[in-house]
């Protein structure tokens, strides 16, 4: 079977678009960002305690956020999970998990047998907190200088500032997209952004074989066509290759349950714009370069 | 020339056995994190109380000592407990029944307490069979085995009522005794050192036991009178075990405050489900991508659906092997390799399709196209490698887990999908003479 013949579509001609597409979503997903400070961390980052507890009766959210409410204990957040309002994540400020379960105990039921039961409960005080901070931007710094390296190594300068310049915006994209969908980051989130830059950037890598041995082919320096070509012929790859990945990422958000839930989400976005990127973004950054300043690629 | 062939399949057919045997049966061999079967994790700050001569990590060493004392009293199967830094102890307790008991049995401040041995053989029978006499209490020496796991040996028969407990001891060290074996001295203050000798005095040739939260960990016998508060314990130590004794001793007065800054709970139910969700979500993932495969790449396909169980199998096999742990992320990992293998084989497939095109031969399409594809093949498994690795050093608990799936995914991935697929490709093409394909 063959799904994706020889096409001829005009990618670099559409890069404005994408510049405009792309810049919209970041820096509204930005200001959002901005605007809810601490929110945008769960408990791992910002220290308190986290519970998922599961009631034997059907429990309405607004009625285990009144419970908690009027203990009066300062920040929390519930969360209900699936669909049967059952099952519930609860997020609040350190030292305060055994008061809640307490308020909850036999919640909105008159007989008192509305079990509740406590499926796990964490702790983070604020100062482990400030810990798996630091070592979530370690490793992030750590990997993104190891990936860079390799691409700089590899590639000639430009094409690994236009592979750069695409992982940020991939990872930029899927905190921009966690924003607004007013998901927390944790260190699961922190490890699927790596798992972007390091997965997304292999489109871009498969584009740039393809420039390198088209330039070396034809001696060219009618750049506009020749990437344009480059990126058609190796378009069936660029988008089966992410397509099996995201097979993959789909079931784990869609049946991977609530721990997995907004890793695969971040994963998920990021596979789809790493690949929106490796066509649009990259390559155009070579381009727009090259109008700066005309050199010849090396090859 | 036929022989290279067949040697390559029998390595490849080697391998399988090999993963096969390390894996079999799966749930003895793989070890499960605590986000899978439930448990607790705890990570404790050690934080001294007063200003002493000695360093935090000293410190640290020794309420580790402490808590292992204690752990190993529960009765959990796998405990994790090890010293991270200088200044932070981790606790993993997986499986265990009671998660809020211990927590806070690690809580709990340390009890060193020294108690005299009755020697008395048949008061100790008694006591072992249920009659333990009046005024006494049948404690447990406890001794490494010899894979390193404390076990419960013989039974102590001791005084209730200590002789003296860990706050008098000043420092405990090892030192070596005049034929050069490791031995422990001991220093107790003023008061402790009063308190000593008469103990000393009276009870010479009796036992001694040193008593750490109940646990008998070293039970000497008292050779003479001792005064001025240094007292040396012999025995046919290893260095090891003298310096552990050292740690059990000065227990005793820790001066130290100890926070737990993170903890985790996860109940069983849980663990349960989250094995249950994930291994669904991963093999749905899986079967989507194989049939994806076998429908569009047909006989390419399905080779690269017997590279991607064999990637699966590797990758489960090296687990197995090292003793990693397979937690939620983990899986996720695994899926993710699943996505990620047949990358590989795309690339290649599709440069044989163009090369085919061009005219060439299926035999010489099929070179090239493993040829071209094998530099888009090594940069992009690089990249995701560099992530898998970071995460497996640098990540904590399940995170670490999705680091090291990813990272033997990746790895396996190169000699699955390019060397298996490649073997059996150019032997089937030459056994079967194949002039012409479809892929």
């Amino acid at each position: 079977m063959e799904l994706i013949k020889s096409t001829s579509f005009d990618f670099i001609g559409k890069r404005r678009i994408a510049y405009v597409f792309s810049a919209a979503v970041i820096i509204w997903g930005m200001i959002v960002f901005g605007m809810r400070g601490k929110e945008n961390f769960s408990v791992d980052f910002i220290g308190g305690d986290m519970l998922n507890v599961e009631f034997s009766q059907k429990t309405s959210p607004a009625l285990v956020r009144e419970k908690i409410r009027s203990l009066g204990i300062g920040y929390y957040l519930v969360q209900a999970l699936g669909s049967e309002d059952r099952e519930f994540v609860i997020k609040s400020s350190p030292g305060t998990s055994a008061q809640i379960i307490e308020a909850l105990q036999g919640t909105g039921d008159t007989q008192g047998d509305n079990l509740l039961t406590v499926k796990s409960k964490s702790f983070v005080a604020p100062s482990m907190s400030v810990d798996l901070r630091k070592k979530a931007l370690y490793a992030f710094i750590v990997g993104m200088i190891g990936i860079l390296l390799y691409l700089t190594i590899r590639f000639e300068f430009r094409f690994a500032v236009g592979a750069t310049v695409a992982i940020f915006h991939d990872m930029l994209f899927a905190l921009a997209v966690l924003a607004l969908l007013r998901k927390q980051i944790d260190a699961g989130v922190v490890a699927a952004l790596l798992t972007i830059a390091g997965y997304s950037v292999n489109d871009t890598v498969v584009i740039f074989d393809r420039i390198r041995e088209n330039i070396r082919k034809t001696r060219s320096d009618d750049y506009y066509k020749l990437f344009n070509n480059s990126i058609n012929e190796t378009l069936s790859r660029t988008v089966f290759t992410v397509l099996t990945t995201l097979f993959v990422v789909s079931f784990l958000f869609f049946a991977g349950g609530e721990a997995l839930h907004v890793f695969s989400l971040t994963l998920m976005v990021g596979f789809i714009i790493g690949t929106y990127s490796s066509v649009f973004i990259a390559s155009s950054m070579l381009i727009e370069w090259h109008k700066l300043s005309p050199h010849k690629f090396k090859v | 020339m036929m022989r290279q062939y067949y040697y390559k399949l029998l390595v490849i057919a080697a391998v399988i056995a090999a993963c096969i045997y390390l894996i079999y049966p799966p749930e003895k061999k793989i070890r499960r994190g605590l986000d899978l079967q439930g448990g607790v994790h705890v990570v404790l700050a050690v934080e001294e109380t007063e200003k002493q001569p000695g360093v935090i990590s000293d410190l640290a060493d020794r309420v580790l000592e402490v808590i292992r004392n204690r752990i190993d009293s529960l009765g959990v199967t796998e405990p994790v407990i090890q010293k991270e830094g200088m200044d932070r102890i981790i606790v993993d307790l997986p499986g265990v029944q009671d998660p809020d008991k211990a927590i806070e049995i690690i809580g709990q401040t340390a009890l060193l307490e020294f108690k005299l041995v009755s020697d008395d053989e048949e008061l100790t029978q008694k006591a072992v069979s249920g009659e333990v006499p009046e005024g006494y209490e049948l404690l447990y020496h406890k001794e490494k085995d010899e894979r390193g796991i404390y076990r419960e040996t013989d039974p102590i028969l001791v005084k209730k009522e200590p002789e003296l407990t860990g706050k008098y001891i000043k420092d405990a060290y090892v030192g070596y005794d005049s034929s050069g074996f490791p031995d422990v001295n001991l220093e107790l203050d003023k008061e402790g050192a009063a308190l000593f000798e008469e103990i000393t005095s009276k009870n010479i040739n009796r036992r001694l036991a040193i008593v750490l939260d109940g646990v008998v960990r070293s039970a000497p016998s008292i050779r003479e009178r001792i005064g001025g508060g240094k007292a040396n314990i012999t025995g046919r130590f290893t260095v090891d075990e003298a310096r552990t004794l050292a740690i059990v001793l000065r227990a005793g007065a820790l001066p130290a405050k100890v926070d737990m800054i993170y903890r985790e709970v996860v109940g069983p139910t849980l663990g349960r489900e989250n094995i249950t969700q994930g291994f669904r979500a991963a093999t749905y993932g899986a079967l989507v991508v194989l049939i994806f495969m076998l429908v569009y790449y047909a006989a390419f396909g399905f080779l690269a659906d017997f590279a991607l169980g064999m990637n699966i199998l590797i990758l489960l096999g090296v687990m197995a092997m090292m003793r990693g742990v397979l937690t939620l992320p983990g899986i996720a990992g695994i899926a993710l390799t699943c996505g990620m293998a047949v990358d590989a084989n795309i690339l290649i497939f599709e440069r044989i399709r163009e090369e085919i095109k061009t005219g060439k031969s299926p035999k010489s399409g099929i070179d090239a196209g493993y040829k071209r594809a094998w530099s888009a093949i090594i940069d992009s498994n690089i990249t995701t490698l560099v992530v898998g690795v970071i995460l497996f050093f640098l990540g904590e608990g399940p995170i670490k887990g999705f680091g090291l799936t990813l990272s033997i995914g990746i790895i396996a991935n190169l000699f699955t999908a390019v060397f298996v697929t490649k073997s059996i490709v150019d032997w089937v093409m030459i056994t079967k003479k194949i002039e012409k394909v479809r892929i």
